[in-house]
Parts: C-alpha cells; sequence; structure tokens
C-alpha cells in the first residue's frame, strides 16, 4: 500500500496504490488524516492504482469521509477498477460517498 | 464441579407467575443437583434489586418485562449500578418491538420468547455463561495489558461463544453454519432465530476491523439483530432498526454487512435484505448455480436512517442456499490466487445437492485445501440452509 498526496488548488488528491487490508488500515488511516489540514476544501481519492480494499479499507474511508463531512468539507472517490467498484457496489458504500470515472470529473465536481 | 452450596453458575429469575420457579427447578433440576447452576428467584424487579444486592455472586438475571412495582425495563436501567459484570436476557411476548427496542437499547444480551421453551432457554444460557467466561477473561488479561495476539485470542473466544452450536430441526429443510477464526480476528459472525409459524430467521455478517472493539461491535450487533427479528416480521425493517440502534454510539465507525432473512418452509419463500454482505449463492439440484440479487442496501453503522430493500425468492426442493462470508472467496493461496466464487460454485456441479452440514464443512475444507500454508487475514464462516427433496 502506498499513498501519494497532491494538492490542486485546495484540493488534496490522494492516490491509493497496492492493497489496504488490515495489515495496513491503520497506516492508511494515519497517511489520511495526516495530509488533511483545516484548509483543505475537498478531498478526492484517486484508486485507479488500488488493486484490494477490505472491510477494514473501507472503516478508513468511512470514518474520513465522516470526519469531513461534520467539517462540511466533500470528500468523492474516482477512477475505480472493477473488483473495487465492485467492492463499494456490494457494501452499499456508492451510495453514501460520490464516486466519479476520472480524476478529472471528480476534481471539476470538487472545485 | 461445585458442591449444592456453591454451584458454578448463579442465575436470578424474576417474574410474577409463581409456577414459573417450580417449573425452573424441576426442569432444570438436573443442572442444579449437578451443581453448575443455582437459582434465585424474584416476583418483581424491586425484590430482584434486594436479591442483587444481598447476593453479589449472579452471573444472570433471567427478566419477565411485564410485572407489579418495578418492570423489567426498569430493572435493566438499575442493575449495572449494582453489578456491571451480569448478563442479562429478557423473556418477551413474541413481535412485541417496542418492549425489545427498549430492552436492546437498556443493554440485554440476550431474548427468549414466551411460552418459554426450556431446550431453547438452556442453550441460551449456556450461550451466555461461555461468554461470560470469555469476557471475564478478557478483562482479566486486559489489566495485565498482554500482548495484542492475547487480545485477539481473547475476541476470538468471545466471538465463538456467541455462535450457535445447535441447530434447530426444521418441517422440510435443514441449516447449518460454522466458522474457521483467522488468527487475525475478522469478526464474522452467524445466527440461527426461531419465528413463529415455524419460519427461521438466518443471518450471516461481517464487522469491518478486527481485535476486541470490533467483537463487542459484534456482540451487540448480534444481540439487536435478534431483538430485532422476533419483534418484526419484514427483513428491510429488521435491519433499518439495527442500523438505527447501531448508529446511536459508533464514533470508531466501525460497520458490520449483514445478510438478513426468513425462510418460511411450508412456502419454501426465502424473504431477505441485504446489508452490504457478499450475496449468498442458490445452488440447484442440477448442478446450476446463481447469487440472490443485491437489495439496495448499505453496510450496518454507517450512516442513521437508511432505508432497506426487501426481495423474496421461491426455493425448489432440493436447492441449497450458501450464506458465507468475502473471508470464503477472498481465501489466497501461496501464489496469492483468489479461491473465487467460481470455485465455490464448482463445488456443486455434479448434480444433488448435499446435506447442509455435508456442504458447509466441505466449503470450509475446500478453501483451506486451497489455502494451504498461505497466512488466511480473514475468518471464513459458512452457513447453509438446504430444502429437503420432494
Amino acid at each position: 500500500m502506498n499513498v501519494q498526496m497532491e494538492n490542486h488548488e485546495g484540493v488534496l488528491v490522494a492516490r491509493v496504490e497496492g492493497r489496504v487490508d488490515s495489515s495496513n488500515s491503520q497506516d492508511f488511516e494515519r497517511q489520511l488524516q495526516g495530509a488533511i489540514g483545516d484548509e483543505v476544501k475537498a478531498v478526492v481519492m484517486d484508486l485507479g492504482q488500488l488493486a484490494y480494499i477490505s472491510s477494514a479499507g473501507l472503516r478508513v474511508v468511512l470514518l474520513i469521509a465522516k470526519t469531513l463531512g461534520q467539517r462540511n468539507v466533500s470528500i468523492s472517490l474516482c477512477a475505480l477498477s472493477d473488483p473495487v467498484q465492485s467492492v463499494f457496489e456490494i457494501s452499499g458504500f456508492n451510495r453514501i460517498i460520490q464516486i466519479y470515472d476520472t480524476q478529472a470529473d471528480a476534481l471539476a465536481a470538487a472545485g | 464441579m461445585g458442591d449444592r452450596d456453591s454451584p458454578d453458575y448463579k442465575i436470578l429469575v424474576v417474574d410474577d407467575e409463581p409456577d414459573l420457579e417450580r417449573l425452573v427447578r424441576q426442569r432444570m433440576r438436573r443442572h442444579i443437583r449437578g451443581g453448575k447452576y443455582g437459582f434465585e428467584f424474584a416476583g418483581n424487579g424491586v425484590e430482584a434489586l434486594q436479591v442483587l444486592a444481598e447476593k453479589q455472586d449472579i452471573d444472570i438475571v433471567l427478566s419477565d418485562i411485564n410485572m407489579p412495582k418495578m418492570d423489567g425495563l426498569t430493572l435493566l436501567q438499575q442493575i449495572p449500578e449494582v453489578n456491571a459484570d451480569i448478563r442479562s436476557v429478557i423473556v418477551s411476548a413474541y413481535g412485541d418491538m417496542e418492549n425489545i427496542r427498549t430492552a436492546m437499547n437498556r443493554g440485554a444480551f440476550d431474548f427468549v420468547t414466551k411460552p418459554i421453551d426450556f431446550t431453547d432457554l438452556e442453550v441460551t444460557i449456556e450461550r451466555t455463561l461461555r461468554h461470560l467466561d470469555e469476557w471475564r477473561a478478557a478483562l482479566a488479561s486486559r489489566d495485565k495489558l498482554v500482548a495484542i495476539q492475547n487480545e485477539l485470542d481473547v475476541a476470538t473466544k468471545i466471538q465463538q461463544s456467541i455462535l450457535p452450536d445447535t441447530f434447530p430441526r426444521l418441517d422440510g429443510c435443514e441449516v447449518y453454519g460454522c466458522m474457521h477464526a483467522a488468527r487475525n480476528v475478522g469478526g464474522d459472525f452467524f445466527d440461527v432465530i426461531n419465528l413463529d409459524g415455524g419460519r427461521v430467521g438466518l443471518a450471516v455478517a461481517d464487522v469491518s476491523d478486527k481485535g476486541v472493539p470490533a467483537a463487542l461491535f459484534m456482540m451487540s450487533s448480534r444481540t439487536l439483530l435478534k431483538g430485532a427479528a422476533i419483534g418484526v416480521e419484514e427483513p428491510s425493517t429488521v435491519l433499518r432498526e439495527v442500523n438505527d440502534l447501531l448508529n446511536e454510539t459508533n464514533e470508531a465507525a466501525m460497520f458490520v454487512t449483514v445478510f438478513y432473512g426468513v425462510y418460511d418452509p411450508a412456502t419454501r419463500v426465502l424473504t431477505y435484505s441485504n446489508g452490504g454482505h457478499n450475496p449468498p449463492l442458490v445452488v440447484h439440484s442440477d448442478g446450476t448455480s446463481e447469487e440472490l440479487e443485491l437489495t439496495g442496501g448499505l453496510a450496518l453503522g454507517a450512516i442513521p436512517g437508511f432505508e432497506y430493500g426487501q426481495a423474496n425468492v421461491r426455493l425448489n426442493p432440493g436447492d441449497l442456499v450458501v450464506f458465507f462470508t468475502d473471508g470464503v472467496t477472498e481465501a489466497i493461496n501461496m501464489s496469492s490466487e483468489e479461491f473465487g466464487l467460481e470455485s465455490l460454485r464448482g463445488l456443486f456441479r455434479d448434480g444433488r445437492t448435499p446435506g447442509a452440514r455435508e456442504a458447509a464443512e466441505a466449503i470450509l475444507q475446500a478453501v483451506q485445501d486451497f489455502a494451504g500454508e498461505a497466512p488466511q487475514f480473514d475468518d471464513l464462516t459458512c452457513m447453509t440452509l438446504r430444502v429437503a427433496d420432494e
């Protein structure tokens, strides 16, 4: 698992690569929480290079979404591979977190 | 084994029905004589609190709801003040959702319905006592600040202690369930709930995350689900109730995916609601199979106020429904390949589905054979419903 952070004019883009499961979900949470400062306007998680996410990983996404929701900061996901898309559809998380096809779409909506 | 003066476990029965004491002493006489259970009796909540104040060694309170002076729901609120180490089992009327909901909110551990079925009561008491033993062990190990692995062992034991180990005998179908816990506890559970009219409630669930907090979240999910299942008819309403209750206190953003279905052997109809869980597989006696359609659900605990969908399917004689957690299909072998849904389907291509127990055990065995020495990070849980042949 590897997370690359980029700042696109106040929108934090977190590019997640590899596998997120219970062995590294705490690290995943720490990295995201650490990168989300008070000045962040919106968060886009680019999951294009994410191969697998377990329920422990989903919990981190939910936790971040809830924390941001309290601050009225939007969060969206983009570029999900088919297996990852399927995890979000089965768990129903696609109903509570906005998902876009591409990072450009997500950034356009966030901007 | 203890002697008659100090039984292994003490149970306080609270009910205003005077005949109940005689009945309990008669039906439980083997356990009383063997020194396993000791019983105390109280006619209402006030008397119960007096008994609890005098006797600090009560393990379980089994209480009716409607009683004079102080009812069972008020008693539930008072118990932790007297002794926080007690587990309460509530005797409720079938379908009395309002009282069941209040009891769930006030920390009831389990439910039995009226009229009391003593076989069911014994299973419930045994399970509660097993849970208490594990819980006390967990507290003791926390006190000693043992290593994380021990905490996970404790979580596994808490998990094992709430799973059914006996399955109801039903007309027209068989039910079985089993679990193989990973070292790294994922928090799976399943439950088989007797409902009225010969129907049966079937639940399989997977809690996000691991360790003792996840085990405790799993425990309350199970209790809430059982309470809601005996309180309301529709599976979608059951999931909505449980979801709202789980959302009342959930800072850690934990969630649990739940598939809950009610099967009626008389009509062979399975009515279900899927709360974010991987869909069960229906295997027909000709070897074909399909997944049960999703119902537009969401994992429970994620957000309050969510409305769950519902669907139903009419099963055929000889059909086998496999309810499982993603630990089964996502198990990996030494080459990092997943077991996958196709391998699961492949186990039953030969035609004529096996019995419920044979099928569930064959699935777990096949997954373990496939995984070999590769370390597994998720529990393997499998529950099966096999419709009788024509």
